[in-house]
Formats: C-alpha cells, structure tokens, sequence
C-alpha cells in the first residue's frame, strides 16, 4: 500500500521485463526499484534488469548492446523449495531410483 | 614404415629366462664381484642386476622383468662399475669376477636422474586420471630419482590409442618403450600378436593391423606395464589401489589353483590380480581368472526357491527345509543321489558328503565330465610330475587335450620348456594351435594300444626321450573306454620308462578346480554322472542334491526331487524343485586340491549377497531339520573333522609324491576321434558364464573364427 502510493507520488515507470515485473525510477532518478508481478522474490529479476537495478549501468535492457548467445536459457526464479527444484539423480523425490553402488549385483529370478 | 619387433640385444647365452641367482652350476666357477665395498659370490651367468639384488642394493628398472629376456632398453639400472669410463646397464652386463660396482654414489644419482628426465619428455602428467596411479613403477622412481621441475620446453609427444581388444586398455602416450609387453606376449604368451612400428621416440607398440589379442594370458600384460600405457579395461576408472582391500587367496576357474589377490571395495570384487608362486603360475594368470569377476555379481541366487504348481517362488529358509524334508519323506538311501560341481572347496564337499551319508546315499558322485578317474590309487588322477616339473621333461605326449584351454597355465609352462629346455611335443587327439610347435600324431585314441605293442614311432620316441611324460586329458578319459585309456597310458608309463625312482611321468589334467578334492574325498559311484542320471531317467533314484552342478544335462533330473545349491542361477537351476543359495569362490575360505595335488588355502574376500550362505553352514542347518545333525557347530571343527579324514591336507602347499600302483581296467580301445572337454574356453563355468566380459571375450573368438575360418 505504502509502495504503491510512493511509486504513484514519485515513480516513473521505465519498462517490464517478459515475466511482467514492473521498473520504476523514481523522478529525481535517485531511486530504482521494481513492483513484482506475483510474489515478491528478488531471484525473479532477469540479469538485464539486475544490472540498470543494481546500478552497473545506467542503460535499459533494450538500450543494452548485449545479444543472448544462443546457448542462453532463459531467466528462472530460484526453484529452491518448490516442486520444481533440481534433484540429484537418486534423490526419494525423483522417483527413489539410487544410481548403481559398489556391491550391487542382479539377483537371479526365475 | 620400419617394423622391428624388439629382441634381446644380447648374445645367446642370455637370450630366454634370465639366469637365476643361486642355481648354482658346479662346473663354472662362480664369480666374485664387489658391490658397494660388500665381497659377495654369484651364480655364474648372473647379472649384474642380480648380484645387486643378492648384496641387498636396490636397482630401479622398467625394462628389466625377471621373467623375460634382457632387453637393456630403458637404461635406468646405470650402476658405476671402476675401470669402466661410462655407467653400465647393470640388468644387461654379466657378471665377472673381480667386477667392483658402486651403485650408491653421486654418478649413479646424476646418470639415472639423466635417464628419468629423458623419460618423462614424453610422458603425459595425467598421474590423476590414470588406472596405474599409486601402483607405477614410474611414479615411485620419480619420487626418488626425479628433477624439481621440467627443462622441455617442445610438446610432448602424442601416440593414437590402439585398440587390444575388450581386455587390454591402451594410452599409449604414457608409453616409455621398455618392450616388456612384447617380450612376453613372444615368450610367455608364445603368441606373437604385439610389436613396436618406427623407431626411437616415435617408436609405437601394436597389435598387427590394429586386430584384438587373442592370447589366453593377455591380461598380464597389464601387470608387466610399468607405466599406464596398458591398463585393465573392465577396471578402468573403477577404484584407486590405496582403496581396496586385498585377500589372498585361490582361483577356481581351472585345475591349476593358480594363487590370487582378490582386490575388494565393500562388498565388491573390485579385480583380481596373481600372487607369486614359482611352482603353480609363477605370476602369470590367465584371462579367465582374471576377468571372470563380474560375474559374480550378475544372476547371484540371493534367496532360497522352493517350487510350487510347476514354478519356483521365493522362500525362507525354513519354508525351504521343510520343503527338503518332505521331498525327502519315504525314500532310502539307494534312491537320493548326489553331485557335486566344479568350483567347490574341500570343507563344502565334506560337509555334503556326510550330510548325504547321514541319509543314507551311497552314490555321491563328483566326475562331473564323466571322466573315468579311479580313485583306488592318488596317482591315477593327479598331475604327477607337478607344473614345475614340465621343465626337467624333454618329451611331452598329449592324449586328449587342448592345455590352451583347459589349463592355461601349464601350455605357458609347456611352451616356456620347449623354448628354453628343448621339450618336444607330440599330440594325440585333434590338432590344435597350442602357441609351441606340436608333432600331430593323429586323433584316434587306438594309437595309445599301438604304442603299447610297440608298432607306433612315438614308442621310440617315448623310450629314447630321458624324462618323458604324458598328460592324459578329460576328453580321453570321458570316452566310453576312458578306464581301458586309463589302464593304456597306465602300463605306457611303466612300460616306457616315465615312472623311476625321482620322476613320475603318468600326468592327468583335470579340468575343475574342485575335482582332486573331491577324489581325494572318495565322491565317486560306480556308473559315474551317466548312471546317475539314467537311473533319475528310470526312476530309480527318487531325489538328487546338487552342490553347483551345472554342467550336465539336468533335463534327466525332470521327474526327480531335485536341491541345487549353488551360487548363480545357471543350468543346475533349471529343473531344481529347491534352490539353495550359496557362496562363490571369493566369498567363502576353503582348500582346495589343485591338479598336482597341493592342498592351498584361499581366504574369503567379501560376504555373499542377501541370504545366501557358506556352503557348510547350509549343510549344517539343513542336517538339523532332517534330523541327522552334522558334528561340527564351526568352520574349525568342520576343518578338524576334515583334517582327521585327510590328514595330508595340513600340509599346506606342499607337493608329496603319490605311490605308484595300479589302476585302470584293461580292455580295447576303440578306434576314433577324441572329443575336448571344452569348446569354448571363456564360458567353462557359470560365474564365466554370468561375466559380460568373458561374453565378449567369447563372441570375439567366435567371429574371429567365421571371419578367417581357415585357422585351426
């Protein structure tokens, strides 16, 4: 609430990244910051993004001379405590399926 | 393109085995040199080296193997020698008398810290990922003859990889060219598959045109490497030496008993490796020793079976006794039979036998083959002369058998005598590529009658020859007239001369690792294996109990009570009405009884899986239950029951001579072909069978033989 009523008062809305987070400079231009678009997790900033929030340059991504290479993925949140969280192959939340271990033999069946 | 196949440099007299230090030879006299200021007196024909080594001076060398010809190639064993100019390659230079060498002084450090810089010019610095790291011999000498750091500024030298075949792994960048590799494959292996291209530096060693090995003792190669260069390729990448456990114990997978180390991580067998012993392999083992380990963890029984409507299901154990006991309920002795396999030690056998004894079984039967052993007399069935002694014969008749496959080693020791003592061989039986030049007298065992009778040429061969011997194989005694081929060579042996005072002639060579225990034992029935399973086929033996019988037709056993127990799910299984698992080789201690009768004791190196068991302890549990209980509640008074039976048996490694007598049944001897024991020397038994590697190793010879199908 407080947020948004300073980001009305002084912000100046300069761009949204493709996950539809909002960036604001504040009018003096001392100021930058960001209204998520969903939960407020910082890790949601893209890296184009981070660098004009964290102040390494002064250029908008879209001003920024920088072309993904191709074997770039796109930006993700970190997953860590999700569902989607990587896990080891093994893990007992990826199916309980341990990797072959010394001392592991095939029974015979019949 | 230059091919030159390396060779010893030297004169003749010490081209072959190098001379040992103290065979002592009364008619030359024997040198006396001065070695670091200590006098000391050496067989004559020596080496330098040698005599070192007796003073107790430690020589460092990668060329140099006690068991291979000298080639004085990798110049690391510089010794200071006075009144020489220059450092001499000890390893290459006789010994004289008056000789005064100095190994210890600053020349020797500097000549050989010159010939390590050399060395490493070209070898790669990837001691982290290599196989041989923490077992190099070049790591350990760097560690003491080594420069701080690198003067070489050029590249190394790059060598593409060979490919040997599914056993052998070459980085043949780590290559230092100290040709131990082809040396042995000449001399040992007698087949010449390895050889060196270009020369110097650029000098590579090969296969011809690339082709895998196909030697049955290609694995030592990776023994002798004292580098990473040749390293085992089922291994690779798999442990680091510091990490495993290491148990000495005995190999199985032939008669010879050849002496290992299982090498364990956990639970697993991680490779095995040969030990030391001059008299049985010398340090040689044979492939199928060596890499038949990982069959021992593939179709492992885990759980006992008991089969119900036709299909075996998991059990218990009890479940399974009781199964044993009904299946057993109402039959007497005469009715329940028992055989016994291959692979089994003397304390399992015993344990077997009286368990069956308790029950009344008269026909316990071990001659898995068919192979007519008879076991009134010892002789009859060991390998007389002993494996060391092939070396004092100089003629050797073969009759039915292909030593190449049925005991790899004693064909490298046959091969190492015709090469060095001039042993001649002949053979009767089928004709085959046994790596050392072979007088074929034709495939018909009748010829063994026409020696008698003193018609065939090989009689006079046999009567002219000073320490003759024969080695009778399984193939000829599991004829229909095995006992009359027993009785033939029998009164050959008398006849020709091959039984005197200090040497025994008569050799028989079995081809299972448990087969002289268990005749020592006495497990033989009239009629054999064959009466056996004619009599399950009539029905009058109701119930058969095999201990890892897998190499019979079990289809005969199909309206019998059948217990197999056993360590892997293989042919024994298939009709089996109880399976009982038990432990392999490597997983339980045990004696046993190689071929010429030395009792050797192996030790278990890892546990069995799930619920299998020590054979002895299954025996014990199960006379418990059918209510004939064994007396013996351990392994030591299950040995000392043993040892009151045999008392030979505490004579640990020992080789007592066996008492001539008589034996065999005379009678004719059909005309006509003798048929080998084994067709295929990779998959003679079921860990072979269950081992991926010796699959390969099999389907490799297979096709090698369809392709060209003109070799023998």
């Amino acid at each position: 609430m407080g947020t948004s009523l300073f980001t009305a008062r002084h912000g100046k809305r300069v761009g949204e990244d493709e996950q539809g987070n909002v960036y604001y400079l504040a009018k003096d231009g001392k100021r930058r910051w960001v209204i998520y678009n969903g939960v407020a997790d910082a890790s949601r900033v893209p890296p184009q993004w981070h660098r004009w929030l964290h102040r390494t340059t002064d250029d908008l991504p879209e001003e920024q001379a920088i072309t993904p290479k191709p074997w770039e993925k796109p930006h993700l949140p970190n997953l860590t405590g999700t569902q989607e969280a990587y896990r080891p192959a093994g893990s007992l939340h990826s199916g309980g399926k341990r990797p072959a271990a010394t001392g592991d033999y095939e029974a015979w069946t019949p | 393109m230059c091919i030159m196949v390396a060779r010893s440099r030297l004169p003749s007299k010490f081209d072959g085995e190098s001379p040992s230090v103290g065979r002592c030879n009364r008619e030359e006299p024997m040198p006396k040199l001065t070695i670091d200021g200590k006098e000391i007196e050496v067989a004559p024909g020596s080496t330098v080296l040698q005599a070192c080594e007796e003073a107790g001076a430690e020589i460092p060398r990668f060329c140099y193997h006690e068991r291979l010809s000298i080639a004085g190639n990798c110049r690391m064993c510089l010794v200071e020698m006075e009144r020489s100019p220059k450092p001499i390659a000890s390893c290459a230079m006789p010994a004289g008398d008056g000789m005064v060498i100095h190994t210890n002084t600053p020349q020797v450090k500097k000549a050989r810290e010159g010939v390590l810089e050399f060395l490493l010019i070209n070898h790669p610095l990837d001691c982290p990922i290599c196989d041989q790291g923490g077992e190099c011999d070049l790591q350990d000498e760097t560690m003491a003859y080594g420069r701080g750091k690198n003067r070489f500024d050029e590249n190394k030298r790059a060598v593409t990889e060979k490919n040997m075949g599914p056993l052998v792994k070459t980085i043949m960048t780590r290559c230092i060219h100290c040709t131990r590799c082809i040396r042995f494959s000449e001399e040992v292996a007698g087949t010449t598959e390895l050889g060196a291209i270009y020369r110097g530096e650029n000098m590579q060693i090969t296969t011809f045109l690339e082709q895998a090995m196909e030697s049955e003792l290609q694995g030592n190669v990776i023994d002798l490497c004292p580098v990473g260069a040749l390293t085992s390729k089922p291994y690779a990448f798999n442990a680091r030496p510091w990490e495993l456990a290491k148990t000495e114990s005995i190999d199985v997978m032939d008669a010879v008993g050849s002496n290992i180390r299982i090498d364990t991580r956990g639970r697993q067998v991680m490779r095995i490796l040969p030990r030391n012993h001059d008299d049985v392999n010398e340090e040689w083992i044979s492939d199928k020793t060596r890499f038949a380990y990982d069959g021992l963890l593939k179709s492992r029984l885990d759980r006992p079976y008991v089969k119900k409507d036709g299909t075996l299901v998991e059990a218990s154990w009890v479940e399974a006794f009781a199964a044993i006991n009904t299946g057993l309920a109402g039959l007497d002795g005469t009715q329940i039979a028992g055989l016994v396999g291959d692979l089994n030690e003397l304390e399992g056998m015993y344990a077997f036998r009286e368990l069956l004894k308790g029950l009344g079984a008269t026909r316990i039967e071990a001659r898995q083959s068919g192979a007519a052993y008879d076991v009134s007399n010892r002789a009859s069935y060991l390998f007389n002369s002993g494996i060391a002694g092939i070396e004092e014969a100089d003629f050797c008749l073969l009759v039915g058998t292909n030593p190449r496959h049925e005991a790899t080693i004693v064909n490298a020791r046959i091969l190492k005598s015709t090469r060095h003592r001039g042993l001649k061989v002949s053979n009767i039986g089928p004709a085959h590529d046994l790596t050392y030049p072979v007088e074929q007298a034709g495939d018909d065992a009748a010829i063994l009658a026409d020696i008698l009778a003193g018609k065939h040429s090989l009689a006079d061969r046999l009567q002219a020859a000073k320490r003759p011997m024969i080695i009778v194989g399984e193939g000829a005694l599991a004829r229909q007239d095995g006992a009359h081929i027993l009785k033939a060579v029998h009164d050959i042996a008398e006849t020709f001369g091959l039984i005197t005072e200090d040497w025994n002639g008569f050799n028989v060579l079995p081809t299972a690792a448990s087969r002289v225990g268990a005749l020592d034992l006495g497990l033989v029935a009239p009629g054999g294996v064959r009466g056996i399973l004619d009599d399950a086929k009539a029905g009058t033996v109701k119930a058969a109990f095999l201990l890892g019988v897998d190499e019979i037709d079990s289809s005969a056993l199909q309206d019998c009570f059948t217990v197999y127990i056993g360590s892997h799910g293989d042919h024994g299984v298939r009709h089996a009405d109880v399976v009982l698992p038990a432990a392999a080789y490597t997983e339980k201690s045990g004696l046993y009884i190689n071929m010429e009768g030395r009792v050797q004791m192996g030790e278990r190196a890892n546990f069995p899986p799930g619920d299998a068991r020590e054979d002895w302890t299954i025996f014990r549990a199960l006379s418990d239950v059918l209510g004939k209980t064994l007396p013996f509640d351990s392994f030591d008074a299950l040995r000392a029951a043993l040892y009151k039976e045999l008392p030979h048996l505490m004579d640990i490694d020992s080789l007592p001579k066996a008492a001539w007598g008589d034996f065999g049944e005379p009678g004719d001897i059909a005309r006509g072909p003798i048929a080998l024991p084994i067709h295929d020397f990779y998959q003679t038994n079921p860990i072979a069978r269950a081992s991926d590697t010796m699959a390969e190793c099999s389907a490799l010879k297979r096709s090698k033989g369809e392709a060209t199908g003109t070799h023998g």
